[in-house]
């Protein structure tokens, strides 16, 4: 039997879903010019080693707790938690492309989903973080699914601004992602399973280089 | 150590308001200490009260609970700093030490928290709560320094675990929230070390300020120094460094701190001691 789900997912985590992310390499493009990051394996460490780990120590346990709140239907907490949000994103660059990025999403899913509670908070000015617009748009998929598919969002996001910034094919591409979430997946079972009390990651090589991408003379990428 | 081979404890605390008089003169309105915190005597410069907290213990070992406030009331000036570096010891007991912070400046106000490196040594567990507050009209000036150990006697991130918590809020709106545990034992330490094996992290919030001397930040960069700077979500302005080194992080430090100053068009007020 065919989950009911699964054709929404499968289309609203398609690359070809207009949400804007091909414009965005979150960090990366500053981290490849500086050197951090020069050839594939330095891409697969950067994802293995920084990423992953961001997931499951912030994003994904944030996005359990906000795909609780949207399956409720409690739009005062998803709210605070959009707000939130705000203040751990220090950088500016990638609260700002967090922001354009949820609300260009939560623009198009209230479009294709009738129900007016997504209208409501498009409408609502709140920031709309791609966290919470994801969360608001696979509120109907089981959790694991749901972290499931932001992970993949995330990862294919970096990999796929990669092959514009060093020499990476397609195939090797795929590799990676495919790498990356074969580490990643069994541990969303587990974080789904038993949420953790403490969230939170430190990154800031990647955070300067967003601070140092805002202004740079040259760019490929909005971030 | 005690003789039953129970390592002591201390509870220790710094409470301090500043306020001003009519003359625009800072004081201190209350001051509260307990060992292992004790005050060196203040002293006044460049508009400012500039207060040398000390630990005359050895530094700060597993068990020792210290908390930290300090205010600057409306129109008061206070600089809060360390004469030199705090370190933490290895755990004996497995558990950690643990620091809470506080820092508020009301409108008007004026607070500089500028201490010397914190230096984790190896097997070291430590928890540090902070939380800046700042009023509409305030400003507040906080940096960190988080160095990688004992690096001359081949401690680099040798620390078993540090845990931060950090809030900033102006005008009672989360401004900044950062929450980390970093360890040897996971990939928390590698944005750390991934640019300079033995990097040396700096931190500052400057709340109430309206803009940066951006070209002046920006010069401070160089094959030794990556630094970053922006805006937070609700006013005020974050900024990061990675430093290759202990040199090279005093010496961005204190360039830091004189390009913020120069940017609030105040004087640069001296911390008593040669640097």
């Amino acid at each position: 039997m065919l989950p009911e789900w699964l054709p929404w997912l499968l289309q609203v985590n398609d690359s070809q879903f207009p949400s804007g992310a091909y414009a965005h390499s979150m960090g990366l493009e500053e981290l490849v010019q500086r050197g951090v990051v020069k050839k594939p394996e330095d891409l697969e460490a950067f994802l293995q080693h920084q990423i992953i780990p961001s997931l499951l120590a912030f994003e994904l346990p944030y996005l359990i707790q906000a795909h609780a709140l949207a399956g409720q239907g409690d739009t005062a907490g998803l709210r605070a938690l959009d707000e939130e949000l705000d203040a751990w994103k220090l950088a500016a660059e990638l609260r700002q492309a967090s922001r354009q990025l949820g609300s260009r999403r939560l623009s198009l899913i209230q479009k294709l989903d009738a129900d007016p509670a997504l209208a409501a908070y498009a409408a609502s000015g709140a920031p709309c973080h791609h966290l919470i617009a994801c969360a608001l748009e696979l509120r109907r998929l089981p959790v694991a699914a749901a972290a499931c598919a932001f992970s993949l969002q995330t990862l294919s996001g970096y990999a796929i601004s990669a092959m514009k910034l060093m020499r990476l094919g397609q195939e090797r591409c795929q590799f990676i992602i495919h790498g990356s979430m074969a580490i990643l997946a069994p541990q969303i079972n587990v974080l789904v399973e038993s949420p953790t009390e403490r969230i939170g990651w430190f990154n800031p090589l990647l955070e300067i280089a967003s601070m140092r991408h805002a202004r740079a003379n040259e760019r490929l990428f909005i971030s | 150590m005690a003789e039953t081979g129970v390592p002591f404890r201390l509870n220790g605390h710094l409470h301090l308001i500043g306020s001003c008089y009519e003359s625009g003169q800072t004081y201190l309105r209350e001051r509260s200490f307990r060992a292992p915190l004790h005050l060196s005597k203040p002293h006044e410069d460049a508009g400012a009260l500039v207060v040398n907290m000390v630990n005359p213990t050895a530094g700060i070992f597993d068990g020792d609970i210290i908390e930290l406030r300090a205010e600057a009331e409306s129109g008061a000036s206070l600089v809060l700093t360390t004469p030199s570096a705090s370190r933490v010891y290895r755990s004996r007991s497995g558990g950690p030490a643990k620091v809470k912070q506080t820092f508020r400046v009301q409108s008007d106000g004026f607070l500089e928290f500028y201490p010397e490196p914190f230096i984790p040594q190896a097997g070291a567990r430590y928890q540090q709560k902070t939380e800046l507050h700042v009023a509409p009209g305030g400003r507040l000036l906080y940096f960190d320094w988080l160095s990688p150990g004992r690096v001359a006697s081949g401690e680099v991130f040798q620390y078993a675990e540090l845990i931060w918590d950090m809030d900033v809020w102006t005008d009672g709106k989360l401004a900044a929230r950062e929450r980390y545990r970093l360890s040897p034992e996971d990939h928390s330490l590698d944005s750390l070390r991934r640019l300079y094996p033995q990097g040396h992290y700096l931190g500052c919030f400057f709340l109430g300020a309206q803009e940066l001397p951006v070209a002046e930040l920006e010069a401070l960069n160089s094959p030794e120094v990556y630094l970053g700077h922006g805006p937070l979500s609700s006013g005020g302005f974050s900024i990061k460094v990675l430093c290759q080194d202990s040199l090279s992080a005093r010496r961005t430090l204190q360039r830091l701190r004189t390009i913020l100053y120069r940017g609030m068009q105040r004087q640069v007020p001296t911390l008593g001691r040669h640097l």
